[in-house]
């Protein structure tokens, strides 16, 4: 029986149990319609096999939404527990779980699968390429972070979830202060997730790199591929410094080290160092990407092609090296003299410069333009102001001697939630709306769209200015709960009624999915929006071989061209394609991986050594597989063309 | 697939050249992650605790031997893959052959070394500095071990198929891999052995 | 036979034998800290370098300039790292 004991919950409660209970009765109705419907072998050969960077991102996508779901309970449920003075909701250990788990899910597990949906999806098509450079490794890449997912979102149901903050500082995390095995998901969660998403780091520089259509140069490339290869450059240095930190922080709670604990030469800031060393690039790695959707939207929409186009290159390249230059300004208040924070402070500061540079450059495309006010480009027009808030307070924040105010305060909560849910939500839910027909052939509801976007953008105004008033007056972070004599209840009863609001827009949206899937026109164009980019210049929906003829470019708005100015874009004639092959040891290695990392987090070492050995073996198998992948011939190729036009 | 005969044998197809460059942007990350390390090593080297310090439990035989294999090694996998472009698989799979002995002849070292520090009291548990000592070198050594593994697989596919734009882009990628850890040892063996003992 | 050692390479392995003996001289002499660093950091990059050119072929395709880049990009990082870790560990305590 003491086996089993530690996969008990430590702190149990109803909601646990019922969430169990649902997850059960889901993880059952899903097995059984799958059988009933005879779907198995579809689910198998169609999506768990795929290497076909479209589905890859198709499932991105998916996983990114769940998550969504997931990290918007936990904020639900933080804030209905803030509403008023005093209150039972929940007790101090369940709302450090929550908090916890938030952080992590909505930043790891929610914003970068949604960054990642749409890179896979659009980079490709963007820069007319059939596939990215590595398709096998780019599934490696999404079943790894599934995975990774996975592990962490089973930590409330056995075992209990991490309670040390997103960030998990030591010597809190340690086993001292975190007993049960919450923090030991973490680690090996994140950890798997982590490598994927380094992986797909590589694979994404070497397609933008190197895949690329006849004609387009690296100037010549559209924003949002340019973005991607930026952030996919602060994702291959930044990573790795995750990858070590985990591995430290793995060793500590594990195997007795002393890195991050208070004795034996120990030095628990350590922990918060690096972890900011890849936190902050981090940042930046969710907000560039929606920087590159927002330039495509807002060109598209105000029909008009980006004002500014080198200086929007040049701002991503120096916020790219800045963005490793700032990590300090994390923990101001560390103790550290004014000279290491007055170096940070100042390279905080210049971060503005280059972001201001991309906001005017938007503002300058929207002037004198033919606007025309669709869903994606109301997000992008309510994108700027409320953008700016977060901004401005961000640049407050990174004074270091006004930080000592407003450190682990709930002023330091709005302004991170008032750029991310502007900056990187926003333009998700912008570049999902966008970029909606070419994944499913149909174009979301207008009408929903335009409606969930002003409330979310309203909720939002709501749920999180009343955090800078009330952070000044003094209300930290992280606080479970707080005194009517405080005056914070107002506050945070405003707060909720934006929390809520948030709710009611994204189930708006998802309402927006289910209604346009019922009685939506099938029959759009290809180029519904009237846009610029390669992507738009091939069929809807796309097929495997993406372009039939690869296209020929010679501007950064390829498709425009062809429009407007009569270009040739796909010359030549019919010749037969290379593809690659389907394959299952992607999804198979990262079930092993799932395996191995449960092992890991409750120290079962037997399954653990089979586990590790079970990875070598696949790897192994790799190297030594003949795989040329296969033709699609011309008859096929023809023949496909031929229904696509029908259509 | 398109042969391009103006190439090297390992860049000849646009796969081949794609997966160069991917892994020269592993590199790039491989930098960072032992820069990290470089730089948990640094903050913790004098926050020894109760246990001993550097300049008490290194020894500059052993590591030098060490250094010297490995640098040895690199060298003869350069010459492997010169005599891969020159067509000779006879004498490419020598050189690889006595790359991976030295290499093993590395570990042997680094695993006896490793015996020897938990030995004398100086084991992962011991303080700060000699748990981020033996990670720093124990990655480069899993690095190693990862190596030998690596590289007999692909003299086992040299050997099987010959010389093919794949096997001998196999080939080339590994030497990457190699040199890089000798460019790794070099700077463990500087800043932590050679300042250590300083 | 010859063929299989080329001078390029022979060169190389002679220079960075070389170069670990100077690197010794900070064991077996006597040196202020600041010379042995300086010492040790010029040997480690030179050698790091030689590597780089001489075995890795880093500038042989027309992908050199990426190949670069990566370095190049990944080296200031890695010492900005390593630099401003230290400057906030230890040495930024004034």
């Amino acid at each position: 029986m003491d086996f089993f004991n530690r996969f008990a919950i430590p702190h149990p409660s109803p909601a646990i149990y019922a969430s169990m209970v649902a997850i059960g009765i889901t993880v059952i109705a899903v097995i059984a319609g799958l059988t009933y419907f005879k779907k198995w072998g579809y689910l198998w050969r169609e999506w768990l096999t795929t290497v076909d960077h479209k589905r890859i991102g198709i499932m991105y996508l998916i996983s990114a939404l769940l998550m969504l779901f997931r990290g918007g309970v936990d904020a639900i449920m933080m804030r209905a527990q803030l509403a008023v003075p005093e209150n039972k909701l929940l007790d101090a250990q369940h709302y450090n779980e929550i908090f916890t788990t938030h952080g992590i899910v909505m930043i790891i597990f929610m914003a970068m699968p949604f960054i990642m949906a749409l890179m896979n999806f659009v980079v490709p098509l963007q820069i007319g390429a059939r596939d990215v450079a590595f398709p096998r490794l780019n599934a490696l890449s999404f079943w790894l972070f599934f995975m990774g997912a996975m592990l962490f979102n089973i930590s409330f149901i056995i075992g209990g979830s991490p309670d040390a903050g997103w960030t998990s500082y030591f010597p809190l995390a340690g086993t001292e202060f975190s007993e049960s095995v919450g923090s030991n998901y973490y680690m090996i969660a994140i950890q798997i997730a982590g490598i994927g998403t380094l992986m797909t780091g590589i694979n994404f520089i070497t397609t933008i790199l190197k895949m690329r259509a006849p004609g387009m140069t690296l100037m010549k490339m559209p924003m949002f591929t340019w973005s991607s290869l930026v952030t996919n450059a602060i994702i291959v240095f930044a990573f790795p410094v995750l990858t070590v930190l985990l591995l430290m922080g793995t060793m500590d709670r594990l195997f007795g080290t002393h890195f991050f604990t208070t004795t034996n030469g120990g030095m628990d800031m350590l922990w918060a160092n690096f972890f900011w060393v890849w936190g902050h690039p981090e940042v930046y790695i969710l907000i560039l990407p929606a920087f590159g959707i927002y330039s495509e939207v807002i060109s598209t929409f105000a029909r008009r092609n980006l004002y500014g186009y080198k200086s929007m290159v040049g701002s991503m390249v120096i916020i790219s090296l800045l963005s490793f230059l700032v990590w300090t300004h994390h923990f101001f208040t560390m103790g550290q003299g004014a000279l290491t924070n007055s170096i940070f402070s100042i390279t905080t500061m210049a971060i503005a410069v280059p972001t201001g540079v991309k906001l005017f450059n938007w503002l300058f495309t929207l002037w004198k333009g033919k606007i025309e006010v669709t869903t994606p480009m109301l997000y992008a027009l309510l994108f700027i102001p409320t953008f700016t808030i977060g901004g401005v307070t961000g640049v407050m924040l990174g004074m270091s001697a006004a930080d000592y105010q407003y450190h682990n305060t709930m002023f330091l909560v709005a302004h991170f939630h008032m750029v991310i849910i502007p900056g990187v939500v926003f333009a998700m839910l912008a570049g999902l709306t966008y970029y909606w027909p070419k994944m499913f052939g149909f174009m979301l509801n207008e009408k929903i769209g335009k409606w969930s976007a002003w409330i979310i953008a309203i909720s939002t105004l709501l749920a999180f200015i009343p955090m800078f008033f009330s952070g000044l007056d003094g209300q930290a972070r992280r606080m479970y709960t707080y005194s009517e004599s405080t005056g914070f209840g107002p506050w945070n009863m405003v707060s909720f009624i934006g929390a809520a609001g948030l709710a009611v827009g994204f189930a708006l949206i998802v309402y927006n999915i289910y209604y346009s899937t019922r009685y939506a026109s099938r029959d759009i164009a290809a180029d519904p929006w009237d846009a610029r980019s390669l992507e738009w210049a091939t069929h809807t929906p796309v097929p495997a071989y993406n372009f039939a003829i690869l296209p020929q470019v010679n501007s950064s708005e390829a498709l425009w061209d062809a429009k407007k100015h009569g270009h040739e874009l796909f010359p030549g004639k019919y010749e037969k394609i290379h593809m690659p092959n389907n394959s299952g040891v992607p999804f198979i290695m990262s079930c092993i991986f799932f395996v191995w990392g449960f092992s890991f987090v409750f120290s079962i070492w037997i399954p653990l050594i089979l586990t590790t050995i079970g990875i070598f073996v696949c790897m192994g198998l790799r190297s030594f597989e003949k795989d040329h992948g296969h033709y699609i011939t011309v008859d096929e190729i023809k023949e496909t063309e031929n229904n696509l036009r029908g259509a | 697939m398109k042969i391009d005969n103006s190439l090297p044998l390992e860049y000849s197809t646009e796969e081949n050249s794609n997966k160069i460059l991917g892994f020269w942007i592993f590199l790039g990350a491989e930098i960072m992650l032992f820069a990290t390390l470089f730089s948990a090593y640094f903050t913790l080297v004098d926050r020894t605790g109760t246990g001993p310090t550097g300049a008490e439990i290194f020894e500059i035989a052993p590591v030098l031997i060490e250094t010297i294999l490995l640098l040895t090694s690199s060298f003869t996998i350069g010459l492997g893959i010169h005599a891969m472009r020159l067509g000779n698989k006879k004498a490419m799979l020598t050189f690889f052959t006595i790359t991976l002995l030295l290499g093993l002849g590395f570990l042997s070292f680094e695993i006896f070394e490793f015996v020897h520090y938990v030995h004398i009291g100086a084991g992962l548990q011991t303080s700060a500095f000699t748990a981020i000592l033996l990670t720093t070198l124990g990655t480069h050594g899993a690095h190693v071990t990862f190596g030998l593994f690596w590289g007999l697989f692909i003299i086992l596919q040299v050997k099987k198929r010959g010389l093919t734009p794949e096997t001998a882009n196999k080939s080339f990628i590994f030497s990457l891999y190699w040199h890089f850890l000798d460019v790794v040892w070099i700077f463990i063996f500087s800043f932590v052995y050679l300042k250590g003992m300083m | 036979m010859k063929e299989l050692f080329p001078m390029k390479q022979v060169m190389g392995f002679v220079f960075s034998l070389l170069l670990t003996t100077v690197a010794l001289a900070v064991y077996f002499l006597d040196l202020s800290l600041t010379m042995g660093m300086t010492l040790l950091l010029v040997t480690a990059f030179i050698q790091a370098a030689v590597q780089l050119v001489v075995f890795m072929h880093a500038g042989e395709t027309k992908d050199r300039g990426a190949i670069y880049t990566n370095v190049y990009y990944g080296l200031i990082i890695a010492l900005v790292t390593v630099f401003g870790t230290l400057l906030c560990m230890i040495w930024g305590y004034i």
